[in-house]
């Protein structure tokens, strides 16, 4: 126990007891700030170790699927509809065009939809704005499973058959949500006298919207579109009352489609190894295209804050 | 970014109100916004009309029926209820401590350059499919968990009274897992925005007290950041409820809970009982129904988890941290 602080003189004639306390209360200060210190290092080291714990996993599996996917492409893959198992050359071409499609009807179903509700929430305010947030907070919400199952009770139970464009729509239900909020995210951060300046030059509202508020927030009105894509074209659930997947090359909306996470679903399930193949190439593909889609969205998004700095 | 009462926009938007130049544009919006509440309206509609033979012939006794037997049209939903609540748990009993750790080490315990591209590498592996998820679990969890883990569970203290009867590799404990990796990026993106917004000016207030890094953490990040946690933690726990693909592979579909309840055991969810059954249930019959109204169950527990959370956030309730 240290007690250097204690000897210094002390002005006034204060006694043994005030020094012994003092050193008592230093002591123990020294004490706590010391277990204070080892908490903290030891916490910081737990916490560590957490973050690798969330590393380990992630990493192993991208690294596993880009072993085992890479080893499956070939141009057959790309090229050709599949084939029956024992069956050499096949590939998921009608899967990778399917999942274009129908993730490409569905964007162009969910976008305008989406902006629009977007301007409707930073237009109006009030009771139904909230309610229409609130309403698209649970929506994106809803299990993908719940989503496929209304399209299917809606659009597949009356026109009697399994159809591409009914995928599209439940994976348009799936994007609205996301869009709607990431577009009123972007288009707020557009500043209210450029509203005003457009207005004062006598332009109506919906000028004014479409030539400086949707211009002016393109780069996040990207972004939370992609993102709603990437989000979209993974999904597997919702195809599978919907778009149930097909093994012929077709370009129908109007009948059943292939898609990349179906195969994955089917061909992953299979006792098959050269069927187990595809479903990993066509994870490989699926995780790449997710990836790209996301990493381009964020770029977007980084454009957008440098710029509005 | 709220125009203020009395502005030049608010001005101009009233004058422009009483012309009517305005009036297509406002009708699209109001169209858009109507198209919104149609489709939630339609949602619900969608499924819960589809389930009414299921409810009319079964009564709210389904809900805690574990029977199911397709020869005698006996279905129950007990044991897919019970299955996506212990899935539920496990994965939430693992992601939320390591998230919330991962988060409080990333924004308060290491210098930027390395916590800036490690978030955005965690955030960027969150967009990763789910089914990408499952079937690695399938080919490469699955045979570990078989072999090493599901044996080491059985044989720790305490916690063994969950793991009893033989390892199978597919489980409830399986599937937990693997949907822990799948929601600990979201955890840890949503709770890394939380604890970032709370001000510098409180962390070095406390830093200048003499506070060390661990006690700034407890005492006044997690403290100011509690319905931003609470919010990521909602999120996370919506998205385990609603998983269903990943699940499907890993849970090892067993329509009953197995005797003695055990997390080794193979079981089913909501989502997984319907998405293997749909395919051979005929439209119009009872299991077809059964399934819709297992849909049913899945949406109100996900809607009293969404709702629920965000009133608990609103009224910040929960996290009163001293």
């Amino acid at each position: 126990m240290s007690t250097d602080l204690v000897e210094t003189p002390s002005p006034s004639g204060k006694d043994a007891s005030y020094y012994e306390r003092r050193a008592l209360i230093q002591a123990s200060a020294r004490g706590t700030l010391k277990r204070r210190r080892t908490v903290a290092l030891a916490i910081r080291i737990l916490f560590g170790f957490c973050m690798v714990l969330v590393l380990v996993p992630l990493i192993f599996l991208i690294s596993y699927v880009t072993k085992r996917g890479v080893g499956a492409l070939s141009v057959a893959f790309f090229t050709h509809t599949p084939t029956p198992e024992g069956i050499p050359g096949g590939g998921i071409s009608n899967a990778i065009i399917g999942s274009l499609l129908i993730n490409g009807l569905a964007l162009v179903i969910a976008m305008p939809i989406g902006l629009l509700i977007a301007l409707f929430l930073i237009e109006r305010r009030g009771p139904i704005p909230n309610a229409i947030r609130f309403g698209a907070d649970v929506l994106s919400g809803l299990p993908s499973i719940l989503i496929g199952l209304f399209a299917y009770a809606v659009i597949v139970t009356h026109t009697g058959h399994y159809s591409a464009y009914s995928a599209s729509a439940a994976l348009a239900v799936l994007m609205l949500p996301i869009m709607i909020r990431g577009d009123e995210e972007a288009m707020r951060t557009v500043p209210n006298e450029l509203w005003e300046a457009g207005l004062a030059l006598g332009a109506r509202q919906s000028r004014v919207v479409r030539s400086v508020v949707v211009r002016g927030s393109i780069p996040g009105l990207v972004t939370a579109n992609l993102l709603a894509l990437a989000r979209a074209v993974g999904e597997t659930a919702p195809l599978l009352f919907t778009a149930v997947g097909s093994q012929l090359f077709s370009l129908s909306f109007n009948q059943p489609m292939n898609a990349i996470p179906i195969v994955i679903y089917q061909d992953g399930t299979t006792a098959f190894k050269d069927l187990q193949q595809d479903a990993w190439g066509a994870a490989f593909v699926l995780m790449v295209g997710v990836l790209i889609l996301s990493i381009i969205g964020r770029l977007f998004a980084a454009r957008l804050t440098r710029k509005s700095r | 970014m709220q125009t203020k009462e009395g502005s030049p926009r608010q001005l101009l938007e009233q004058r422009r109100s009483s012309l009517s130049s305005g009036r297509g544009y406002a009708g699209l919006l109001w169209l858009a916004a109507g198209i919104f509440v149609v489709i939630l309206a339609a949602i619900i509609e969608g499924i819960v009309s589809q389930s009414t033979m299921a409810w009319g012939h079964f009564g709210l006794g389904f809900l805690w029926s574990t029977a199911w037997n397709e020869s005698t049209n006996t279905f129950g939903a007990g044991q897919f209820i019970i299955g996506t609540l212990t899935v539920t748990g496990i994965a939430m009993l693992i992601a939320v401590p390591v998230g919330l750790a991962t988060a409080a080490f990333l924004t308060e315990m290491c210098p930027r350059r390395i916590a800036t591209p490690l978030g955005v590498a965690i955030d960027l592996i969150a967009a990763v499919p789910s089914i990408v998820v499952g079937l690695w679990g399938l080919y490469v969890l699955q045979p570990v968990f078989l072999r090493d883990v599901e044996p080491f569970m059985k044989k720790i203290p305490v916690i063994d009274f969950a793991f009893k009867g033989n390892a199978e590799g597919a489980s409830y404990f399986l599937a937990g897992f693997v949907l822990s990796i799948m929601i600990v990026p979201t955890m840890v993106a949503l709770s890394r925005t939380a604890l970032a917004g709370v001000g510098n000016t409180d962390r070095e207030a406390a830093f200048a007290l003499g506070a060390t890094p661990w006690q700034v953490i407890r005492k006044v990040v997690v403290p100011g950041a509690n319905s931003g946690l609470l919010a990521a933690g909602t999120l996370a726990l919506g998205r385990a409820v609603g998983e269903t693909i990943a699940i499907t592979l890993l849970i090892g579909n067993s329509l009953t809970l197995g005797h003695p309840f055990s997390l080794l055991n193979p079981g089913a969810t909501l989502g997984s009982v319907i998405v293997l059954n749909f395919g051979e249930s005929q439209p119009g019959t009872l299991l077809r129904s059964t399934l819709l109204a297992l849909a049913v169950v899945l949406l109100a527990m996900t809607l009293i988890v969404n709702i629920g959370g965000r009133l608990i956030v609103r009224k910040n309730l929960l996290f009163r941290l001293p």
